[in-house]
């Protein structure tokens, strides 16, 4: 019991990166950012390039890849969303499912469709001898990873978004961009900032999931279902509320394969999320509007 | 050349049928539907499973279609009363959960292994492209009649503000449901044709890839325009099939690079005409009002 709960809080974690990544664009932009697992494929592979390819330790693989994903969101953003500032949310929806159509194809045409892996170390799983009362518990060594890199971002995330001017400058854009724009707030930087920001996130995912899992173009398209369904359970608009449907999201699709077999994951997070598109479409924390 | 040039002709006839459908959903009444492709799988599996507990094919067809139109509006009705974000990625998801499904019970689907010997309505790879061809053109003839018809009129004063067409006294919902439902069954068409033209169907030939193609020939065609939609599909769905023939020239790309290459055209193709032409290259049908002379 124990052992699925940690499981499904670090699958959880695995989610929680893209889905504030998706969240942070959709409370500043307003628009659901389709091409956010494409962009998590992206950068999960071009630390495979620096890891693999370069020859380089995996820490400064990520060190390196995670800033450059950052980069790559801004550059799309000045390439794509730019010129398409102003339009409808729909068409800018649809924009991002041609970006994500060319990221992951580019993937698929430098890298190829067979499956990669990092280059990681083996390491035996931490055992808890303690706590083996309440059904013991065993902690890979990429869970250790996961969990690291996980809270790390999340911490670094929260307290640029709680206490920097950038942080603050985002929120007043997310809550009232034409107010932020006459209190002087530059609205092309703050957006660029949060394309960073949101493009780097989804690199640390594409990491972890990478971390976790192996490396194929389809990985990012395979994840976008259950970070839509937690990025809306949390309240879309609330980015750090993400992190906690992320959460309940991973608990809950760990806790579904002890009756549902596990390739039905897609399906449970299609579960919940339409069960709460019925019931309650603004999330958790979310404030009754703008769904309408 | 010329079995190429009839595959070819089925490949544009069924795309164009699919993007009609989404002209419905999306030019028309702005539902966008990223689960297009699980539609069409949809109506291509129920189709070839009912031929093979020896249905008719034409009874098949039309419960198939039938029943794709019923599913549209059923999946539609979790999220068509929120915006327009909701209702993309219900639809994607409930597409993607189908796949799996599709995948993973044998005994429904034969997963993997694929249906093979569906029979078809007709005999032939050229009745049967005829067929495909007199379909199009019917579903063509009926949705430029719905554009015209009042439905028409009220879908597109739904897109354009469905606050504005409530207050009008629209029931914005019904209608909706009822815009989704019909180019559902028309999505629904296009993929028992698909079944019943390559007479054997399984998981990996439907993906995401099918509608970003039918967003692409609506977006390019102009939205509401089906002329400009059955334009776009014959220009551009030939272009893109026709790269096919690069491969025994660029010998040194593999196929699935190319493969990769032409939908990373896609892509671009899609962002390039939201950026510089939004508008499509065909206008849709406006109902001019007053001296038609005068005006414009």
């Amino acid at each position: 019991m124990l052992q699925i709960l940690f499981n499904g809080l670090v699958s959880g974690l695995l989610v929680a990166l893209p889905a504030l990544a998706l969240a942070l664009s959709f409370s500043i932009l307003r628009f659901a950012n389709f091409a956010l697992g494409a962009m998590l494929t992206l950068g999960a592979y071009v630390i495979y390039f620096f890891n693999v390819v370069l020859g380089w330790p995996i820490q400064f693989a990520a060190l390196v890849g995670i800033p450059l994903g950052g980069l790559i969101a801004v550059a799309v953003d000045w390439l794509v969303y730019l010129p398409l500032r102003g339009r409808s949310g729909v068409t800018l929806l649809v924009a991002s499912m041609g970006v994500a159509l060319v990221m992951e194809n580019a993937v698929r045409f430098a890298a190829g469709g067979t499956p990669l892996g990092y280059d990681v170390e083996p390491a035996r799983p931490t055992r808890f001898p303690s706590l083996d009362v309440l059904g013991g518990l065993r902690v890979n060594h990429e869970q250790w990873l996961i969990a690291a890199v996980g809270l790390s971002s999340l911490v670094v995330v929260w307290a640029l978004f709680s206490y920097s001017r950038l942080g603050r400058a985002m929120r007043a854009v997310a809550d009232n961009a034409a107010l932020a724009a006459v209190r002087g707030v530059s609205l092309n930087r703050t957006v660029a900032a949060m394309w960073f920001v949101s493009g780097a996130l989804a690199t640390a995912g594409g990491l972890l999931i990478g971390l976790d899992a192996t490396l194929d173009p389809q990985m990012g398209w395979n994840y976008l279902l259950p970070v839509f369904a937690a990025a809306i359970l949390g309240g879309i608009d609330k980015p750090m509320a993400a992190v906690f449907g992320a959460l309940v999201m991973g608990v809950a699709s760990e806790l579904s394969t002890l009756v549902i077999p596990s390739h039905y994951r897609t399906v449970v997070a299609f579960g919940v999320l339409a069960a709460l598109l019925l019931v309650r479409p603004w999330g958790v924390f979310g404030q009754a509007r703008v769904t309408r | 050349m010329a079995p190429y040039f009839l595959s070819l002709m089925m490949l544009i006839a069924i795309a164009g049928i699919a993007a009609l459908g989404l002209n419905v959903q999306w030019g028309l009444t702005g539902l966008v539907n990223f689960g297009l492709f699980g539609f069409y799988m949809f109506a291509a599996y129920v189709c070839a499973h009912l031929t093979k507990s020896s249905f008719d094919p034409w009874l098949a067809m039309v419960v198939a279609v039938v029943l794709t139109a019923l599913a549209s509006a059923c999946v539609s009705l979790i999220s068509i009363r929120l915006s327009d974000d909701y209702l993309a990625i219900v639809t994607l998801g409930a597409a993607e959960c189908l796949k799996l499904v599709v995948i993973h019970e044998e005994w429904l689907t034969r997963g993997s292994l694929g249906i093979s010997n569906i029979a078809r309505p007709v005999a032939g790879d050229a009745p049967l492209l005829l067929l495909t061809l007199a379909l199009l053109g019917g579903v063509f003839v009926l949705f430029e009649l719905v554009a015209r018809a009042p439905l028409g009129r009220a879908a597109r004063a739904i897109r354009d503000d469905p606050l504005v067409a409530a207050t009008l006294g629209k029931h914005v919902l019904a209608l909706r449901l009822r815009l989704f439902a019909l180019g559902g069954g028309a999505i629904g068409l296009a993929g028992c044709l698909h079944a019943f033209y390559y007479q054997y169907i399984d998981p990996t030939q439907f993906g995401p890839i099918l509608t970003a193609y039918a967003f692409m020939n609506v977006i390019i065609g102009g939205r509401g325009s089906n002329r400009g939609i059955l334009l776009s599909t014959f220009t551009v769905v030939l272009l893109l099939e026709g790269t096919r023939f690069l491969n025994d020239y660029v010998a040194w790309l593999s196929s699935s690079q190319l493969a990769a290459l032409r939908l990373m055209l896609v892509g671009l193709g899609l962002i390039l005409a939201l950026i510089f032409k939004p508008e499509g290259f065909v206008r849709e049908y406006r109902l001019k009002v007053g001296r038609s002379s005068g005006a414009s």
